[in-house]
């Protein structure tokens, strides 16, 4: 622990400061060693997405378990930006054909980083079939 | 890192199927060895048609391809279906 450090947590200690003050001194001593909300929780802390499908134990069904590597992800989508646009639009309306009314040539790798910062494990129970777990990792 | 290894193990509800482990890496020199020799008609082609001409496109095209070959690494895929067929994919 830095001299810094020390100082700031006995002021801490002895209500010199608040809490966030403290976290501000802390961040601005030692910038490297705070890990800030964002490096937690965002995509660079994840490495896979992880789907795994787990059929009903009386029931049965199929089991699944894929593992997609998050550098993929984004590597996939900067490819989907090079298919023509008469390919894109197919792809987008048998996506919804589907019921995924999703149009890949709007969706960006800023969508992504947000959308898996905030998918922490999603779980779905299919009564009487299957359970449906989304999650990163 | 780029997968050195892949692995396919596909069957059927009788355990016929295919079991694959295959050193794709002799696959990637192949083909990066393509890309390569066809890199120079690529730069002519995307010389030919900038500034926003197919060429271009196809020349943007190369470092999203090694981005994405290297970011193989990792995925696996194993499905097993209540009929005791089976599909198992990995690069590792």
């Amino acid at each position: 622990m830095s001299e810094e450090t020390r100082k700031i947590l006995e002021m801490l200690h002895q209500g010199k400061i608040g809490v966030e003050e403290a976290e501000k001194l802390l961040a601005a001593v030692s910038p490297a060693n705070v890990p800030t909300e964002a490096a937690a929780t965002g995509t660079g802390a994840k490495k896979y997405l992880r789907i795994q499908v787990e059929p009903d134990q009386v029931s049965g069904g199929d089991r699944v378990n894929v593992r997609v590597p998050m550098k993929l992800i984004r590597a996939g989508l900067k490819l989907a930006a090079f298919l023509p646009h008469d390919a894109q639009s197919q792809v987008s309306h048998a996506l919804k054909e589907k019921g995924m009314d999703v149009d890949l040539s709007k969706l960006t790798p800023e969508d992504l980083e947000e959308l898996v910062a905030n998918l922490d494990d999603l779980t779905v129970n299919v009564e009487g079939k299957q359970k449906v777990r989304i999650y990163s990792e | 890192m780029i997968p050195m290894i892949m692995r396919v193990d596909i069957r059927n509800k009788d355990q016929k199927g295919v079991w694959l482990f295959f050193p794709v890496i002799l696959l990637w020199i192949i083909a990066f060895a393509f890309l390569i020799a066809l890199l120079p008609l690529v730069l002519v082609a995307a010389l030919v048609t900038l500034p926003r001409g197919p060429g271009v496109r196809l020349l943007l095209l190369y470092p999203v391809l090694l981005a994405a070959v290297f970011a193989l690494s990792g995925l696996r895929v194993d499905v097993a279906s209540h009929r005791n067929n089976k599909v198992f994919i990995s690069f590792d």
